[in-house]
């Protein structure tokens, strides 16, 4: 498989602060690959050097076999972007700027563009400056969906559409998707992502620590338990991979590694279960898990050095 | 019996007391919010008119003086853009200040009363902010009773300030007064309009814009009043249409007459009442006027970058072309006055104009620089609007379509490189028929047309430096404003600082010649131009080196 884009080692700073710090990305082509992290983790940062937009330090980057920087405008045709902060010309109806849009990067589908107004129940005939920020996020959306591109770049499309929207979006991501393009949606809107992407990279501070399919990251995180037992639980703390156990009044709370799951489940069966609860990780743990524990990540970084 | 009685009157009580509820508690928020804005107006306003009377002082030294600005606001020119003049036969300086003067005075009253009533009353309800005052227990007509009360009270106290400072100079009390309730009354006025225009749109620069719209329409009719009153026939009942007129019309230190100014305070009241009674028809945060759609698809011709950059720059095009003419309409019919009032001018002015032999010539010649001086001001406005793209991220989704940087900034720069011998024209045409006019000399007009025209390279050469800043580091752009700084000292102070001809020459607008005073150089205009492309070039490579700013 040919990757659509191809990110090797890219460094980016602005004055002293490091924004991109050797980052690595891989998305297939015809595949929707989520690009999560927190905010000023690097996402935007990494679309705008796509984009051409800012200029890598180091390292190097391809996307649709050319070069972010030098082949910019040539690219532009083949691609298209919405960004997470839109802004339009107060002066500009929305329909306008749709079409003004879909001009510039070399041609639009009316029909497309129409049908697209009406399932986002877009008034294309209001200024700039009347809509919202939802409605501003549409403009962008439309015009972006209803040119005839290979690759979608979108960076938090969503964050300001109501939640029948946000389906409809998803709709079009598949739809995009069936049509063979290759779309890469940034995102802290965790279900979002867990919905729609195929692939999945977690960026923080500047770099990619986690990437795979959400299977594959699956088994890297922790199984959340809940049960009650006959006898105390107390002694499953000792076990390998099992972390923050609590136990009260024949209650137990505890996580456990995902490859250490088995021999855990045993030996809570030997404590008489009542009740059981197990939950899978949602991506909300997976970036708690990256972001939110420091003395985790800490002990993660000397692990790995 | 009497239980139900109180208890059916209470509530009755409540609800009268309800709709102004809560106008004192706003009133004070708003000379909260306006700790800056109320004594800038108020006080600005009677710095203006320290300015005319002092400026006045100066100018005029002796009753010759006095008699010689007769000659120009005597004229059906200097009655549209002064007014009737009252008493001018016998003339004072008093009555020149506000003859003359005093309508400047009442137009910037009347623009503090219609943007303070929009500001708290419309700004406030788009914002939002508005719904978290109504929410409490505020009346609904406090808002707009409170608005009104802090405009009356501007208006007042401008009216007092400036009687007052009249009355400093040793003007007569009485007129002086007058003239101060005058201004105020104009105010009062246009803050009346603006409680109905606020409660006809949505968006609170339509409702100022109506009200301007309507100070405008005050203006010129009382404009064309005027000028048929001076001129002794047509039409001069147009200025009793005016609310500036009915001020106009008190004539303070002529006539005294108070009693105009109580059509001021009707046509208050009554703009007032409808302004009240239409705020009871509409919704909360609702216009009477539903917002006018546009257009819900891109016309054909909107379809590169060059157009899009026309489209972007084409109403600040026309609002500096009409501002232009008008200006230059007013300053050309100035030519006559002021030849004949420089006639016994001291000398140090006489030089700065080009000497006593070319006065004419040289009074041109210094119209033009100074119009090419302000399409300077356009020109440096039109590359900071360039930031602004770029900085609010509007620039960032055109660059992420197929248009290269070097498209988007060349566009930008061209539409504004074609808007500057647009606007230079528009502004010589303008000075050209005033002073054409004002002179009864033809041929003036084309000699100012060609001679605004030829400052277009240095007005290009100020935009390409911007350009260039702009494009290498945009936060120096600001530097370029110096450019301009010192093209206005050596133009029109270097016969009295004594500006060595080097450093003169350092600025772009002392190369062509300011004709017809001197003749227009064609290698100065040749060399201006090669350099000013020389310069935009480097912008454009510069620009496709670095980061695009904004954004995220």
């Amino acid at each position: 498989m040919t990757a659509a884009i191809d990110i090797q080692h890219i460094d980016k700073s602005f004055g002293r602060v490091k924004a991109l710090d050797g980052l690595d990305l891989r998305v297939e082509t015809g595949t929707v690959h989520g690009f999560l992290g927190p905010n000023g983790a690097g996402k935007s940062t990494t679309i705008r050097i796509l984009l051409g937009l800012l200029r890598a330090d180091a390292g190097q980057a391809r996307m649709l076999g050319g070069d972010p920087w030098a082949d910019a405008v040539t690219l532009h045709r083949r691609l298209a972007y919405v960004p997470g902060d839109v802004e339009l010309w107060p002066n500009l109806t929305g329909g306008e700027a749709i079409d003004l849009f879909a001009r510039l990067r070399g041609g639009t589908d009316p029909v497309r563009r129409d049908e697209l107004c009406q399932r986002f129940d877009l008034d294309p005939s209001k200024k700039g400056r009347t809509y919202s920020k939802g409605n501003r996020q549409k403009v962008a959306l439309i015009a972006a969906l209803a040119s005839d591109v290979e690759l979608l770049l979108l960076d938090e499309p969503t964050a300001g559409l109501d939640p029948l929207m946000e389906a409809v979006f998803q709709e079009c991501i598949r739809q995009a998707k069936d049509a063979g393009r290759t779309v890469l949606l940034s995102s802290h809107i965790l279900a979002q992502v867990e919905v729609l992407a195929d692939q999945i990279s977690i960026i923080r501070q500047g770099q990619i620590v986690e990437t795979g399919s959400l299977t594959e990251l699956r088994h890297l995180t922790r199984t959340s338990v809940d049960a009650v037992t006959d006898r105390p639980a107390d002694n499953l703390a000792g076990l390998a991979g099992v972390h923050g156990l609590h136990t009260q009044d024949g209650h137990v709370r505890f996580e456990v590694d995902g490859d250490q799951l088995a021999a855990v489940v045993r030996e809570l069966g030997e404590l008489g279960v009542q009740g059981l609860t197990v939950r899978p990780p949602t991506l909300e743990q997976l970036l708690l898990r990256h972001y939110g524990d420091q003395r985790v990540r800490d002990g993660a970084a000397q692990v790995r050095s | 019996m009497t239980t139900a009685t109180a208890s059916r009157s209470v509530p009755a009580l409540a609800r009268r007391a309800s709709a102004v509820t809560g106008t004192g508690t706003l009133l004070r928020f708003m000379l909260r919010r306006d700790r800056i804005r109320f004594p800038a107006w108020t006080l600005g306003l009677t710095l203006l008119m320290t300015y005319f009377a002092t400026a006045l002082d100066t100018i005029v030294q002796s009753p010759a003086d006095l008699a010689g600005m007769t000659a120009f606001t005597g004229s059906p020119a200097g009655a549209l853009f002064g007014g009737r003049g009252f008493g001018f036969d016998e003339l004072t300086l008093e009555r020149f200040l506000a003859g003359q003067y005093g309508l400047y005075v009442a137009v910037g009253a009347a623009l503090m009363g219609l943007l303070t009533v929009v500001r708290h009353t419309r700004a406030e309800e788009r914002s939002g902010r508005a719904e978290l005052v109504r929410a409490n227990v505020v009346g609904r007509y406090a808002q707009l009773t409170a608005a009104l009360a802090l405009a009356a009270t501007m208006a007042l106290l401008v009216a007092l300030l400036i009687g007052g400072l009249l009355i400093s100079r040793g003007y007569d009390p009485g007129g002086s007064l007058l003239f101060g309730a005058s201004v105020g009354a104009v105010a009062l006025a246009f803050a009346g309009v603006a409680a109905v225009t606020a409660q006809l749109s949505e968006y609170p620069r339509a409702a100022s814009g109506m009200a301007g719209a309507a100070l405008g329409a005050a203006f010129v009719l009382r404009g064309l009043g005027d000028m048929a009153a001076v001129q002794g026939s047509g039409p001069s009942w147009l200025s009793w249409l005016s609310p500036i007129g009915w001020s106009q019309q008190t004539a303070p230190y002529v006539h005294d007459r108070w009693w105009p100014l109580a059509v001021s305070l009707a046509f208050t009241a009554a703009a007032t009442a409808i302004g009240f009674a239409l705020s009871a028809r509409r919704d909360f945060g609702a216009g009477l006027v539903p917002p006018r759609p546009g257009s819900p698809r891109a016309a054909a011709w909107l379809a590169s970058p060059f157009a899009l950059a026309f489209r972007l720059h084409r109403a600040s095009l026309i609002g500096w072309s009409a501002s232009l003419l008008v200006a230059g309409l007013a300053y050309g019919s100035f030519t006559q006055p002021m030849l004949d009032g420089f006639e016994n001018a001291p000398e140090d002015l006489v030089a700065i104009i080009g000497g006593a032999d070319n006065l004419l010539a040289g009074f041109l010649g210094m119209l033009g620089l100074t119009m090419a001086l302000t399409v300077g001001v356009y020109a440096v406005l039109a590359v900071q609007s360039l930031r602004a793209e770029e900085a609010e991220g509007r620039a960032e989704s055109v660059l992420a379509t197929a248009v290269s940087r070097r498209a988007w900034l060349g566009s930008h720069v061209a539409v504004a490189a074609l808007g500057v011998p647009w606007l230079l024209l528009v502004a010589g045409l303008g000075m050209g028929i005033g002073a054409a006019v004002s002179t009864g000399d033809a041929g003036l007009l084309g000699d100012l047309v060609l001679g605004h025209l030829a400052h277009t390279p240095a007005v290009w050469l100020v935009l390409a430096a911007a350009a260039l800043l702009y494009a290498a580091a945009p936060r120096a752009l600001p530097v370029v404003w110096v450019v301009l700084g010192y093209g206005l000292i050596a133009g029109y102070f270097a016969p009295i600082l004594e500006i060595p001809e080097g450093a003169l020459r350092l600025s772009p607008f002392e190369h062509v010649g300011e004709y017809p005073l001197e003749e227009v150089s064609v290698v100065a205009v040749v060399v201006l131009a090669v350099l000013a492309g020389g310069l935009v070039q480097a912008a454009v490579t510069v620009f496709r080196r670095r980061d695009l700013a904004g954004g995220a």
